[in-house]
């Protein structure tokens, strides 16, 4: 028993011992559990070990030196820059793919479009009912990841032009609670990124110009950049340890990486 | 270093675990899943972590060797050089902080301990609002809420020390008493306004109060990154309101004496003694960080006045009972300039600071002897009266997130006077200080 033991905590240690940690966005975490999956059955001596939390939950692993790539759904902030320098670490940023953030409903919403505008209504409590949209006499749930998310920051920046989420917004800590709500919820609204997107929810097209035209997330107009709402997904690694996360990164960025990119559902580079 | 530590932990606990769980497995194998059996421990060793991870633990060492100009020179550099000495290697600051996060409540103590024995810096209470998130109530001993440099954290900034300025009117930053802070929660857009308002004792530290009045502090502050994340920025706008208690019935204030020359007027009034002698500061900061191609660049500035009641010999904020009470107005104010390089390990700091402890009065002046009621009403002005100005330059070489080493040397400039009654003052001082430090933060 005792040799047993023994022989699996060692085994255990020295694989953990060259492993390589990945740790942040939840928006990414598909994308490096497949990517990461892949470049394991090719690579038998690489271990690499995959871990949500937010984007701010991966820069603050990467001051603190607890992940060798941070994972993150937008850029980084000056107040993580100034960490960062403070702790005399110098920082790499590479894209890796892009995402069609989606906006999703209770499949049985009869409402399957909406403007910016009424999106930036809804978020921030303006509009607290479906029939104000269109649909049914219904009140609106509103779901939304957690304050240390990068889609939290990015659909407020790039959707809601930087006003306030309601105080009735539901906060959830995962993307993926964020699917199982809405798909629970006859009156929930919340957002995604396109890699999550699942049979039990709905995606509303999407306008941009008051109402002209709405164009639903999807691979196709992702790629040809007619879905308005589009972000980059980032990896953020110490520069002193470029030489182990390099070959990880070369694949992700490498025509076999790229195409896994695809297949979860995010927007390759080319 | 970290990484491995934290990859053996990882390793002893998983071993620990499986252990446990491979034990438990021989004696329930015939009752439960091993799957169980395994999450069911994960899930109790998850719980015991969120436990542990309330309680954080967070510490400094700073370790100095520094060369004045003259044995025996009085510093602000980490205080006065010893009698016979203008070389010491000391323990500028030894920190163990701990502290506990509830779901709405704080606890905070931390030490410092050195080779002059060990300190209370703080020890408090801190409870938030569980319903708004928007008011905190702070109380016990803590950072008094003036200003910027006073609660920047000494493991942080650039410089070994503070500005004589704020070593002065607020020794040791901390004081005892009860705040409420008003700021937004994070998700919040007006997170980056926050309110303080502070009752204390205005004895400094844990020093017992000596009088029935409590000081006030109130401050503002705005802090603020740009929508690139390429410019972070803060504004703030401090005041302090309070007072001393007169231990005698003298006081003294800066009049012109029948020849026109500033000086200490004595006012000797019965009434006086008991009564308190007002201490009020006004003070602005203001600080930017920029993120250039050529690194990050920060710049900070603080600028404060008031009136500081001291003593005959000194304008420290006193901390007992004053005999005769001397009031002053002052003014002073600091400058850093921070430049990393480029993202390297290295950066340079350049500080400009100033203390006037008496405004009114200023060069050969200082001293001069009062024509008229000598010795009587009025009484002269002396050394604790001239002005410093301190030219700081600095390189620091960052090892990692835990070993800094910095490099300082402090330029210290003050005002002459011919009448002061040392020669020394007639000219500039030799108390220029070269610090030489490595810091170890965990």
């Amino acid at each position: 028993m005792k040799t047993t033991t023994i022989l699996l905590a060692l085994t255990l240690y020295s694989s953990v011992n060259f492993a390589q940690k990945i740790k942040g966005s939840d928006t990414v975490l598909p994308l490096s559990q497949k990517e990461a999956e892949s470049y394991m059955k090719s690579n038998k001596m690489a271990k690499i070990t995959v871990t949500g939390g937010g984007s701010g939950v991966g820069f603050a692993a990467l001051v603190d030196n607890t992940t060798d790539i941070a994972m993150s759904s937008r850029k980084i902030k000056m107040d993580e820059k100034i960490k960062l320098q403070e702790a005399g670490r110098a920082y790499k940023e590479i894209t890796i793919a892009f995402d069609a953030l989606s906006v999703i409903v209770n499949p049985e919403n009869m409402v399957s479009q909406l403007t910016r505008e009424q999106l930036d209504g809804i978020f921030t409590g303006k509009i607290k009912n479906w029939k104000e949209v269109g649909g049914r006499d219904m009140q609106i749930v509103v779901y939304s990841r957690e304050s240390s998310s990068g889609t939290y920051e990015f659909f407020k920046e790039h959707v809601m032009n930087k006003k306030n989420y309601a105080s009735s917004v539901l906060s959830l800590p995962a993307t993926g609670a964020i699917v199982q709500s809405v798909s629970q919820t006859k009156g929930a609204i919340g957002y995604i990124g396109l890699a999550y997107m699942d049979k039990a929810v709905k995606a509303l097209k999407v306008s941009y110009d008051n109402g002209k035209t709405y164009i639903a997330p999807s691979m196709e107009t992702a790629k040809g950049k007619t879905y308005p709402i589009i972000r980059p997904l980032y990896y953020y690694y110490l520069s002193t340890i470029e030489k182990t996360v390099k070959p990880f990164i070369d694949y992700i960025l490498s025509a076999e990486g790229q195409k896994i990119v695809e297949q979860v559902g995010y927007v390759p580079l080319k | 270093m970290s990484f491995k530590r934290n990859v053996l932990l990882t390793a002893t606990g998983l071993m620990l675990t499986l252990g446990v769980s491979i034990t438990k497995l021989n004696a329930q194998e015939s009752t439960e899943n091993p799957i169980d059996t395994l999450a069911r421990s994960v899930v109790k060793i998850q719980d015991d972590l969120a436990h542990l991870k309330k309680l954080k633990f967070s510490g400094y060492i700073q370790a100095q060797y520094q060369v004045a100009d003259s044995i025996g020179a009085a510093s602000y550099a980490g205080g006065n050089f010893p009698q016979y000495s203008d070389k010491r290697f000391a323990v500028r600051r030894g920190r163990l902080k701990a502290v506990y996060t509830g779901n709405w409540s704080q606890y905070v103590l931390q030490i410092d301990v050195t080779e002059k024995g060990v300190g209370i810096k703080d020890a408090y209470v801190k409870i938030t609002d569980p319903w708004t998130k928007w008011v905190s109530l702070t109380a016990g001993v803590f950072n008094r809420p003036f200003g910027f440099e006073v609660e920047y954290s000494s493991s942080s900034r650039e410089s070994p020390e503070r500005g004589r300025m704020s070593q002065i009117i607020f020794p040791g930053e901390r004081d005892l008493g009860a705040m409420i802070t008003l700021q937004a929660p994070k998700t919040s857009p007006w997170n980056f306004l926050k309110a303080d308002f502070a009752v204390i004792n205005g004895t400094g530290g844990t020093a017992s109060d000596f009088d029935f009045q409590k000081d006030i502090i109130a401050r503002v502050r705005a802090d603020k990154s740009s929508k690139n994340e390429k410019i972070k920025w803060g504004l703030g706008a401090s005041y302090y309101d309070g007072g001393v208690r007169q231990g005698t019935s003298k006081v003294y204030t800066i009049n012109a004496d029948s020849a026109g020359l500033n000086a200490f007027k004595m006012n000797k009034d019965t009434a006086n003694f008991g009564a308190m002698a007002k201490r009020q500061y006004v003070g602005v900061d203001g600080q930017v960080s920029i993120d250039f191609p050529f690194g990050i660049t920060t710049l900070r500035g603080e600028y404060i006045q008031g009136q500081q009641p001291g003593t005959s010999t000194s304008t420290t904020s006193p901390s007992t009972q004053p005999g005769d009470v001397y009031v002053r107005n002052f003014n002073g104010a600091y400058f850093y300039f921070v430049q990393n390089i480029m993202q390297s390990k290295h950066a340079i700091v350049v500080k400009y600071d100033w203390y006037d402890p008496n405004t009114s009065i200023s060069g050969d002046n200082i001293g001069a002897k009062i024509l008229a009621f000598q010795g009587t009403t009025y009484k002269t002005t002396g050394t604790q009266d001239i002005t410093y100005t301190t030219l700081g330059l600095g390189y620091i070489y960052k090892l990692d997130s835990n070993v800094k080493f910095t490099v300082y040397y402090d330029k210290v400039t003050n005002e002459k006077s011919i009448n002061l009654g040392s020669s020394a003052y007639w000219k500039d001082l030799k108390d220029n200080v070269l610090t030489v430090r490595v810091q170890y933060k965990f």
